[in-house]
């Protein structure tokens, strides 16, 4: 008898139709006609100049559409990152997704105290090798601008460092400018073996952001037109937030925010035909209280499916979004609400590189103990997402069969089956407690927080990370030596 | 006395139309120009302004009752002379040299002038010179600077020596604020105060001045 195989459906959100998607593009494409924008970076401002685009008498550059399609067209629709010993971690296409942590976070929630506290280096250090040891989060993010730099200018070269020393692990890594990004590049390089090596296996890629409303600043664009050149995987959201950055209503924030990413893509594409650029703004919502930018609200998420939805059905690029994070101050109740709903949706909607785990208070501060719930939260999703094989062994007919006319000790626990493939058939939680209330107040009536907790120093304590050659070592510390 | 309830209440509603209707009646009635911008404007603002504190109002509400006191505040412009009304104060603000991001400033230049302040808005990516310059030239109360990112954030130490260097240090306040900036920041750089957000840059202004 041929055995079963059935195709598994693997659940997957959908929020826009075809037409809201076609009408939220050409919504961008109009602003880029219409409206205009501020380039001013001088070289990008010429090339856009000599591929079509017109300075209006306000000085605001027009863009016309098909420069939007050429650069559609040119930029490849696969990303592949590497992690720092070449191989291949994070192929980037379709509905393949991805999670890792956030940049730059002003605080962090000390591991031993618990308290608040500006965040410094050795706080990078920490997250990368925790990032390092989990299974589901992909690559990292420093998650701190820490606050011990000796010169305030090389922060990143620093951060950078201190990253690649604690990690494996790809890195989404941040500059400041055309300078810090060119010594950032080499350091990279030292770590692939070559310049070749590198952009053969890119390990990173950098993370940066036009002003909303269609604003784009020199630094900015340097770093674009460096990455374009160098063949460094790039992405450049800008904070069209809803109600801040960007009109208040979701398809207007979108169109802007997506229009602000074509600028990006074109000047990109014409500065480095077919170099990687990942897609997709930030389109999250000012909170019309506290004027934050939320990390919690339902509006991100809602407008990552979205966009996700437009990938399939116009842009075909990779795209970039964000996950696992929350408003709250605490890693309480209202941050395991929050984590999980954009962790769900996100894989759901099938974005393709999700940042900003571990995040707290809208992104302000970093939390380990976030990042260790997060990192099971993520596994739990992948687990609904991959939905229910069903064939001859899921079946399990035979074993129906011998526990229901078995002897009266028959029990579906004790049959065969049960023991090749309980490890599959169930999700089975490390942190999430589900132990008989006697035994958990024997093992100390602990709360989520307290149990990440202690994963976060045992981790700390006992994961080594794989060590990278001491000349490369040596060579990256001249990077940070007080020059 | 005179009545200014329905003035102030169109101001708090953010009724445009309402409050400037009222503003043009209360000066055809002989109103003074003084007593209506204290008891009608300013006082719809300082109620604006409490409500908000406590979490009942959301901000395009205060926002849209700040341009609407503006609006009115366009009929009375030509009736006042030269120093005749107060204000609460005179703020100079702007993005430090180096920082474009100016979202968190614009509100907070919208807060304080809702509450009263007059206000001087140097735009983004100002040169501590020019904050030298203008506050010579126009004598603020407070100067009130932002930065987004961390390595701009040296602009604001460089900027209170330029006003030190300039022998203006000690004429003016100086409040700072933006993303990666802290209460202890604030102190190690010798600024006068932090707001973490407009709300309580309007808090914080009012303390530096010691208003309420």
């Amino acid at each position: 008898m041929r055995p079963m195989d059935v195709p598994v459906l693997q659940p997957r959100l959908k929020v826009l139709n075809r037409e809201q998607a076609l009408a939220i593009h050409s919504a961008a494409l109009e602003i880029l006609e219409k409206t205009g924008f501020k380039m001013e970076h001088p070289t990008a401002l010429e090339m856009l100049v000599g591929a079509g685009c017109k300075i209006a008498s306000d000085g605001r550059v027009r863009l016309p559409c098909y420069l939007v399609e050429e650069a559609l067209a040119s930029a490849p629709g696969q990303i592949t990152l590497y992690d720092q010993k070449g191989n291949k971690a994070m192929p980037l296409a379709n509905g393949n997704l991805f999670y890792g942590t956030g940049s730059d976070a002003t605080f962090t929630l000390d591991v031993e105290t618990g308290e608040r506290r500006r965040t410094v280096l050795r706080d990078v250090a920490n997250f990368a090798r925790v990032v390092d040891h989990l299974d589901n989060i992909a690559f990292n993010m420093s998650m701190a601008n820490p606050a011990d730099v000796p010169i305030i200018e090389d922060i990143y070269i620093y951060v950078f460092a201190e990253m690649v020393r604690n990690t494996n692990k790809p890195i989404v890594f941040i500059a400041d400018s055309g300078t810090d990004i060119a010594k950032i590049y080499q350091m990279a390089c030292l770590v692939a073996g070559s310049e070749e090596q590198l952009q053969d296996r890119p390990f990173l890629l950098n993370y940066s952001e036009a002003i909303s409303p269609l604003h784009f600043p020199q630094n900015v664009m340097q770093k674009l037109i460096f990455c374009a050149e160098k063949k460094i995987p790039v992405c450049l959201p800008s904070g069209s937030n809803a109600g801040g950055g960007a009109p208040v209503t979701l398809a207007g924030a979108m169109a802007l925010g997506i229009a602000e990413n074509l600028v990006g893509l074109v000047v990109h594409q014409l500065a480095g035909r077919g170099s990687p650029f990942l897609f997709g703004p930030n389109v999250s919502t000012l909170d019309m209280k506290s004027t934050v930018v939320s990390y919690g609200c339902p509006e991100w998420s809602l407008t990552q499916a979205a966009l996700a939805d437009m990938r399939d059905e116009i842009y075909g690029l990779p795209i970039w979004a964000y996950a696992g994070a929350s408003d709250s101050k605490v890693m309480d109740a209202q941050a395991g609400a929050e984590a999980m709903f954009s962790i769900l949706t996100a894989m759901l909607s099938r974005a393709n590189l999700i940042h900003d785990v571990g995040f707290l208070e809208y992104g302000y501060t970093s939390c380990l103990e976030m990042l260790l719930m997060a990192d099971e939260l993520v596994a739990m999703s992948r687990f609904f997402t991959d939905g229910i094989p069903v064939n001859d062994e899921t079946l399990a007919l035979d074993a129906i069969d011998r526990v229901a006319r078995g002897d009266a000790n028959s029990i579906f626990l004790m049959d065969d089956h049960t023991f090749y493939h309980y490890e599959k058939a169930q999700f089975l939680p490390h942190l999430l407690d589900r132990s008989r209330y006697d035994s958990w107040e024997q093992a100390g009536g602990t709360s989520l927080y307290q149990r990440c907790n202690a994963e976060v120093k045992r981790i700390l304590s006992e994961h080594q990370v794989e060590p990278k050659p001491d000349d490369v070592l040596k060579e990256i510390q001249h990077f940070t030596r007080g020059r | 006395m005179r009545d200014f309830h329905l003035l102030a209440q169109a101001v708090m509603n953010g009724d445009i139309k309402a409050a400037v209707a009222q503003t043009q009646a209360a000066l055809d009635a002989g109103a003074d120009v003084q007593e209506l911008i204290d008891r009608g404007l300013i006082a719809a603002m300082d109620e604006v302004g409490e409500k908000f504190s406590k979490g009942l109002l959301f901000v395009p509400q205060m926002l849209r009752a700040a341009k609407t006191m503006q609006e009115c505040m366009k009929l009375l412009q030509p009736l006042i002379k030269e120093g005749e009304v107060t204000s609460k104060g005179k703020v100079l603000i702007g993005t430090v040299k180096g920082d474009l991001h100016d979202i968190g400033k614009n509100l907070v230049s919208m807060m304080l002038e809702g509450a009263g302040f007059a206000i001087t808005d140097l735009g983004v990516d100002v040169h501590p010179d020019k904050f030298v310059q203008k506050t010579q030239e126009i004598e603020p109360d407070i100067v009130a600077m932002s930065a987004l990112l961390s390595t701009t954030m040296p602009a604001m130490p460089a900027t209170i020596e330029a006003l030190t260097r300039a022998g203006l240090r000690d004429r003016v306040k100086v409040m700072i604020g933006g993303a990666p900036v802290t209460m202890k920041y604030a102190q190690e750089i010798n600024a006068d105060s932090y707001a973490p957000d407009a709300g309580s840059a309007v808090t914080e202004a009012k303390k530096l001045l010691g208003i309420d």
